[in-house]
């Protein structure tokens, strides 16, 4: 390969910074303006050095308490939803990698076509059925709902993963005379580790985040973090932004050191999610 | 292997989900939308006479150009910056691991906060962005009286939202193209141009497909940024397609109607997904022959 000339290299970087300053400008201007004092928010141009306060985090704490049995909300719905979905992915991810037969092939291709209608679609007829399910505004409904919308994409990553596994691991185990339960315990579950992960990555990132069917389907129970913040940001008092920015920064840090950390997942998952799909 | 009912068994929590909360769902709107329904009254057979309501409805016309002009914007948006992210990563960034982190950091971002974080740029008279633009000469974007500005800001943190899905799927195809492929068209004389063109666009399209389709969809059901910015206001101008279904159902509790736009939007996701298979099939066909 020939040396890239100078000038070049120096463009690339400067599109380097212009990358990097989209991407992450103004998650650091939220996160940062969380920890500056009220009157300082809105300053213009904003200041990089400031003394950092946690004013903004107890005015949180006093003018909306509400926000941190919301956040244990969307923790309990966010590891119901994944539990749901990787366990559920697993079982069917596994059956459509080893067997092959016609109503096999006609509910995998319907796994996958449903999925593409919107969901809003569906809270229509949820609503009321909800309502008389007694189910509105409970934990359950969220996880299924949540769940429902991500049991296709993690089937599909779970069969490529198990595509991966030699098929005779399993036909030994039969041999010696381990039953379907067992043989999927002992030889198959912990070899699709990493692709349980992959499918619970996306699935996890979507029930912290979700609005609409939180917005639809929850009135004060069930009620999730981001739906909290909407409200914050409605409020009709005005928004007082130095709180909303400390909600923000809660609701946010910990789901992007958890996507940064897995990134590898991701990336496989996108892989054999969509590519292969 | 022929499964047998175990294996059935294990399929049904998947697909007991789907069937349940999409597809009966889904087919009893289907039904609601030849129907007058509304609190308090019997439903009544009425043909297709919410799906002539909804055409001859101004503002579903409007939601549906809304809808339609920034899908497009957003998804070849995400296409061009994608692409040209990650060839610029294909060519060795410094810090590599560091700065893929940073460029997929907005994936893990809810709506929500995407758009706290884009209203504070953006607030009138004080938002850092728009203080940016008077000093460059430029008009203050006025997002909240202007539906064109409106519908721009909405547009641009959709593309910074979903930007990484785009972008992680293309720079993970072209990692994936051979080496040797470009040493052997630069051997036969291709340019750097040609090389992009014959080799780079060619062996991407799979992935730019999949990237179209999945964007496409999923930009076409856009509801919280827009609900969460404007509620569709100024009167009812900056509205999409879901927004428009939400409040036909849950503020005009014109069941039949919200139903009608529903399967209106099924069917459109539906011609999106048949478009793109339509153009999987015919490249593969082109690449047997």
């Amino acid at each position: 390969m020939t040396r890239r000339p100078r000038w070049l290299s120096g463009i690339r970087l400067v599109l380097l910074a212009l990358v990097v300053t989209w991407s992450a400008f103004p998650i650091a201007l939220v996160v940062l303006a969380s920890f500056k004092p009220a009157k300082m928010i809105f300053d213009i141009p904003p200041r990089l050095f400031f003394m950092p306060t946690l004013e903004n985090y107890r005015s949180l704490l006093q003018a909306w308490p509400e926000f941190f049995p919301r956040l244990l909300n969307s923790l309990i719905i966010t590891v119901g939803t994944t539990a749901l979905t990787v366990i559920a992915s697993s079982l069917a991810g596994y059956v459509y990698a080893r067997y092959r037969g016609g109503l096999l092939t006609a509910s995998a291709f319907f796994m996958v076509v449903i999925r593409m209608l919107p969901p809003i679609v569906i809270t229509l007829p949820l609503f009321p059925v909800a309502n008389w399910l007694g189910v509105m505004d409970t934990y359950s409904l969220l996880i299924a709902l949540y769940a429902t919308f991500f049991v296709s994409l993690g089937t599909w990553i779970m069969k490529t993963f198990v595509d991966q596994i030699p098929v005779e691991l399993e036909e030994a185990a039969f041999v010696d005379g381990a039953s379907l339960g067992q043989t999927l315990r002992r030889v198959i579950l912990p070899l699709t580790v990493p692709g349980m992960i992959a499918s619970g990555v996306f699935v996890l990132v979507y029930a912290w985040n979700e609005f609409l069917f939180a917005f639809i389907f929850t009135t004060t129970r069930a009620k999730t973090a981001p739906l909290l913040l909407s409200e914050m940001l409605g409020a009709v008092t005005g928004v007082d932004w130095g709180a909303v920015f400390a909600a923000a920064t809660i609701q946010l840090v910990p789901i992007l050191v958890f996507v940064i950390a897995v990134q590898k997942y991701l990336i496989a998952g996108l892989t054999a999610g969509s590519v292969k799909g | 292997m022929r499964p047998r009912l175990l294996h059935y068994l294990l399929i049904s929590p998947v697909q007991v989900l789907l069937v349940s909360l999409i597809l009966a769902p889904s087919i009893y709107v289907g039904w609601l939308s030849f129907q007058q329904s509304s609190y308090g009254r019997a439903t009544e057979f009425i043909g297709v006479a919410n799906y002539l309501t909804l055409l001859r409805d101004p503002y579903f016309w409007r939601a549906l150009l809304n809808t339609v002009v920034m899908v497009n914007i957003v998804v070849y948006g995400e296409l061009l910056l994608g692409l040209g992210i990650a060839l610029l990563f294909v060519g060795g960034v410094p810090w590599s691991r560091l700065m893929f982190s940073i460029v997929i950091a907005p994936y893990a971002i809810s709506e929500v906060v995407v758009v706290v974080m884009w209203k504070y740029m953006f607030e009138p008279q004080v938002g850092i962005a728009n203080f940016a633009l008077r000093g460059m000469g430029l008009p203050e974007i006025e997002w909240a009286v202007n539906p064109i500005h409106a519908l721009g800001l909405i547009t641009l943190l959709a593309i910074w939202h979903h930007l990484p899905f785009t972008f992680i799927i293309l720079y993970t195809a072209r990692l994936g193209i051979p080496r040797e492929l470009y040493e052997a068209a630069a051997i036969d004389g291709s340019g750097p141009f040609q090389l992009f063109r014959h080799v780079t666009l060619r062996l991407l399209m799979p992935a730019i497909l999949v990237a179209l389709l999945f964007r496409y969809v999923f930009a076409f059901r856009m509801f919280s940024e827009v609900w969460l910015l404007t509620q569709g206001g100024p009167a009812r101008t900056t509205e999409v397609l879901a927004v428009y279904l939400y409040k036909a159902a849950f503020r005009y509790h014109e069941f039949g109607l919200a139903s009608a736009t529903g399967w209106a939007m099924v069917i459109c996701s539906f011609l999106i997904a048949l478009w793109y298979m339509r153009i999987a099939y015919r490249r593969m066909f082109a690449h047997d022959t």
